[in-house]
């Protein structure tokens, strides 16, 4: 009740203040008249019963000021009229002004921009029901689950609402032009009421339709949808042809809806996963295991259960369960690029502070200039606080221009940050300046003020009047106290730059390591892509391997084509499927123990394109094929470690058993260099390269993870030309053969250091700003300095410096505050480049060769930027400095 | 006991509360009032009324309405509101309070101690 009434009374004063001001009038009026009034009554003489009624009322105008005090009103007074006063200032030096403002707005700006990211990325909670609730399960927490340990854990864990399955699947659309080889998921029933996302259109899959037979049933995502069907809301019920099978399409998810989160970004339809009966098998690892925990279970408690459960299931079945991971949703999602994101907040949040100090220089700079104009404010009996008020209000100003041109800045610089990041950071596409992003904008911007403008304010309202109007103003040597507020204003600032050039300064040298780094074999001028044919004409037993040889012989004919080959999965981009097998004359080892390599199927042709070295034995020709003798080529890895100290060519292991269980045996006819397999900077597991034309699955399976060839095909030069003929070709055999991920291998290895490289241009851009801005710092102190001191040096030269002593005078004062300040600097990157290790490889984060580098590079800056003004210093004719006064 | 005493700190704002806890008045009315109660003992300085008054109002102790004096004039009349009311008897006890253990303390001799 009484806050109300004192906002009524605020508003009546503030917003009605002239009629406030008339009633206030009246009042006070009505009173030294009614009491002249009542003198008269008593016998005064009129004139002077009205003299007394005033005198003992005291000071009307006084008495009006109380009173509007004591209703607030002169708060919002004295605000607008300090504003006007600030916009004046303002317009009275637009050069400072313009300064302060770009060198915020940048600040606020890039600040403003990196949390939009961070906000999108980190903040807000994943796009699912009660995201917080659901979690993964799998090796290592990142490695795929056999099916029966899937159904072993759904069956026997409390711990979770819900726990679904998903795998991989790759159909090839057919029937409409043009073929595409899709990127889908095939889950277990309960997985869309597990993930709590509605259908915009639809339904889920009902239980029981992921049951074996009543599979062909298909969820499209919103994207999908508009790209084949044109967003046509007629096409539920009707069926498409995935992999020459019908699918019903029962549902569309809306257009924000993506699953899986992580792994299969890119699923743009969903089927149901029948997975068969329970009694199969424990090995073959292909499953991603979702799960909801219960209500008021904890991510420990889970991992405690399910920890129980497989060591239960290890004894019973050895060699399988092994180091089973319950991880958060959100901890998979978005693990990995936390680390980079909040050293980017903490870099940019740097330059911010650093902008801070730039424009608290030139306020400091400012108030000296306008020291008389405070001392004159003072002596018509401003209080401090009120001056204080007062330049706060100008600080406000500015930073309210710099934040709202910041936030245009915010809105630009999210686009390029989301232009230029690599693709496979999680949830980019969601980046937008949301509610939080403003008021995170408002709330730096109005802590910016405080942050760069209460010292100045407090130093420039602290004036001492009589000094300060008795004296010039000019030429009088300056308070000890600002100086070294100045001076550790400098310093600061060149311990944040250091500081982000060495975190930058790290990045570089990580990024260039990760360039030298050998991929095993010659990227140049490489093309590739992927060929599908599951569920075409050439996908039946006995045709595929006659496509597969007719079309790399067509390719190879193409002018321009060196020479073609034919792979299953590509290093780095393909899947990296390891594959047991056993080794000749060795017992048979438990299941999860034995021998087994990256499952590589080539053709003739591949080691020579991407020019991977054979290091010993011989390549696979043509004469490999389903008659001759089984072989395998191996990597260095695979023999080192199968064969140490032996000779692995001419021994022989088995992948596979016949009719009979007798193992089929393969012989290793060759040793391949080490290439690059999953990640780029990952050491190399053994590898295994069987014939394509001997291997069965690869030729005749109609499993759609079978059904596909990678191409790779070797031009004379640039080999982007290539790819519309190459397409054209593969068309003149069968125009419904889907030709996807067309990309040229040098393009692969630039996308593995992506991230790398985005985190190096990022920080390297911040460092580059915070050292202009630092450079600006101490140049602008250097020559405020010289100019305060212009009179102390003509006497300097009088008494007979020379205009070396000068130069060395100046120059010092700079690089004492630049030593100062980078070894503040190189304490804290020491302290700070530790949280960068995670983004690091081939250096570490205390590299003396980036300390000692970035350290050069600050001095030299920090000289040149106070050499300047020192010359100037040095050319101070001293008869005309000492007259000047 | 003609010599006027002036007011102690603090104290204007009870007395207001007191004087228009007894009725509408306009500002010259309260000071009459509180001249009349003190038997003229209380010195007031006539224009430190009205901050006074504005502040009680803006706290929403006292509200205010524009009425006819008793000499045909346009007058702000004070009254007590609700709130007002316990807040002057929260000061008033605590003002009796405050005056009961001054006053034992002076009253205390030199024996006592």
């Amino acid at each position: 009740m009484t806050i109300w009434s004192r906002v009524r009374s605020w508003v009546r004063v503030t917003v009605f203040r002239s009629r406030a001001e008339n009633e206030m009038d009246t009042e006070l009026r009505f009173h030294v008249e009614t009491y002249a009034e009542d003198l008269i009554r008593r016998g005064v003489p009129e004139e002077e019963a009205q003299r007394r009624a005033r005198v003992e009322f005291g000071g009307i105008q006084n008495t009006k000021e109380n009173c509007r005090d004591a209703r607030g009103a002169n708060i919002v007074e004295s605000f607008f009229q300090d504003l006007r006063y600030a916009a004046r200032s303002m317009r009275r030096s637009p050069g400072f002004a313009a300064v302060a403002v770009i060198a915020l707005a940048l600040g606020i700006g890039a600040n403003a921009a990196v949390f939009s990211v961070v906000n999108a990325v980190l903040l807000r909670p994943l796009a699912y029901k009660d995201s917080e609730r659901l979690v993964t399960i799998l090796h290592r927490g990142s490695d795929p689950v056999a099916v029966a340990n899937y159904f072993d854990w759904r069956d026997e864990s409390r711990s979770f609402e819900t726990m679904a399955a998903a795998d991989f699947w790759t159909p090839n659309l057919t029937g409409s032009d043009p073929p595409e080889h899709l990127w889908g998921l095939l889950v277990t029933q309960n997985t869309f009421p597990m993930l709590g996302v509605q259908p915009l259109m639809g339904r889920w899959f009902a239980v029981g339709e992921d049951l074996k037979g009543a599979e062909h049933e298909v969820i499209l995502s919103a994207r999908l949808w508009k790209r084949r069907f044109n967003s046509d809301p007629s096409i539920l019920g009707k069926t498409i042809t995935l992999n020459g099978e019908a699918y019903t399409m029962v549902g569309i998810m809306p257009p924000e809806f993506k699953f899986a989160p992580f792994w299969a970004t890119h699923a743009e339809l969903w089927a149901p996963n029948a997975l068969g009966d329970p009694g199969q098998t424990r090995d073959g690892n292909h499953l991603r295991i979702f799960a909801r925990l219960k209500h008021g279970v904890t991510l420990a408690q889970s991992q405690a259960e399910i920890s129980a459960i497989t060591a239960r299931l290890e004894k019973q079945y050895p060699g399988t369960n092994r180091e089973v991971r319950v991880t958060s949703l959100r901890e998979k999602v978005v693990g990995k690029i936390e680390t980079p994101l909040l050293v980017f907040l903490g870099a940019v949040g740097f330059v911010l502070l650093i902008a801070c100090a730039n424009v608290a220089h030139m306020l400091l700079a400012r108030s000296a200039a306008r020291q008389k104009e405070i001392a004159v404010r003072t002596a018509l009996g401003a209080g401090r606080m009120r001056l204080v008020r007062q330049f706060l209000t100008e600080n406000l100003l500015l930073s309210t221009i710099g934040g709202a041109a910041g936030l245009l800045l915010a809105v630009w610089g999210t686009r390029a940050l989301v232009a230029l990041s690599p693709a496979d950071i999680p949830r980019l596409d969601s980046v937008t300046i949301d509610a939080r992003v403003v008021l995170f904008l408002i709330g730096i911007s109005v802590l910016t003020s405080v942050f760069f403008g209460l010292a100045p304010a407090m130093h420039a309202s602290a004036v001492n009047l009589s000094d300060t109007l008795k004296e010039s103003g000019r030429g009088t040597s300056e308070g000890m106290r600002r100086n070294r507020f100045r001076n550790f204003l400098v310093a600061s600032e060149f311990a944040l730059a250091l500081m982000l050039l060495i975190g930058a300064g790290l990045m570089i040298r990580s990024f260039s390591a990760l360039q030298s780094v050998d991929a095993g074999f010659n990227p140049h001028n490489v093309l590739s892509m992927i060929v599908s044919v599951g569920g075409s004409k050439e996908a039946a037993p006995g045709h595929r391997a006659i496509f597969y040889q007719q079309l790399l012989d067509r390719v190879r004919t193409i002018p321009g084509v060196e020479s073609a080959g034919g792979i299953n999965h590509l290093p780095l981009i393909g899947d990296m499927w390891g594959w047991p097998f056993r080794i000749e004359g060795q017992p048979k080892s438990l299941p999860g123990e034995s021998p087994s390599g990256v499952y590589r199927i080539v053709t003739p042709g591949y080691f020579q394109t991407m020019r991977l070295p054979l290091l010993r034995g011989r390549d696979i020709t043509t004469d490999d094929n389903a008659g001759a003798p089984g072989i395998v080529i191996i990597n260095a890895r695979a023999a080192s470690r199968y064969w140490p100290g032996e000779d692995a060519v001419g021994k022989r292991v088995s992948f596979a058993n016949d009719k009979n269980k007798n193992p089929i045996w393969l012989t290793v006819i060759g040793i391949a260099a080490d290439a690059k397999q999953g990640d780029w900077i990952g050491k190399p597991y053994p590898e295994v390269y069987l014939a394509a034309f001997q291997n069965h699955d690869f030729i005749d399976s109609p499993e759609s993870h079978f059904a596909y060839i990678t191409l790779v095909v070797r031009a004379a030069g640039d080999p982007g030309p290539l790819a519309s003929v190459i397409k054209e070709n593969v068309w003149s055999f069968d125009r419904n053969l889907p030709v996807s991920q067309m990309v040229t291998m040098d393009g692969v290895i630039a996308d593995a250091n992506a991230e790398s490289r985005f985190e190096m241009l990022l920080l390297g851009m911040f460092a580059v700003v915070a050292l202009a801005l630092a450079a600006v710092g101490i140049y602008g102190v250097m020559s405020y300095s010289v100019t305060r001191r212009t009179h102390e040096i003509g006497i300097r030269v009088s008494l007979g410096a020379s205009r070396i002593n000068i130069l060395m005078l100046v120059v010092k004062q700079g690089m004492i505050l630049a030593l100062i300040g980078s070894s503040v600097g190189i304490a804290g990157a020491l302290l700070l480049s530790r949280l960068m290790t995670k983004l690091l490889y081939g250096v570490r984060p205390n590299d003396p060769i980036t300390f000692a580098t970035v350290t050069v590079i600050l001095m030299i800056v920090a000289f040149v930027a106070s050499y300047i003004p020192a010359r100037r210093a040095m050319r101070v004719d001293p008869m005309v400095a000492l007259r000047h006064e | 006991m003609d010599k006027q005493v002036e007011l102690m700190q603090g104290t204007l704002d009870m007395l207001i509360l007191k004087a228009v806890s007894l009725g509408a008045l306009h500002g010259y009315g309260v000071l009459l009032r509180i001249q009349q109660i003190s038997g003229g003992r209380l010195e007031i300085q006539q224009g430190s009324l009205y901050p006074a008054l504005h502040r009680l109002e803006h706290q929403g102790w006292i509200t205010s309405e524009w009425g006819e004096s008793e000499n045909k004039r346009r007058a702000k009349f004070y009254r007590l509101t609700a709130a007002g009311k316990r807040r002057y008897h929260a000061e008033a006890e605590k003002w009796n309070r405050m005056a009961g253990v001054i006053a034992g303390i002076l009253r205390t001799t030199p024996e006592e101690v």
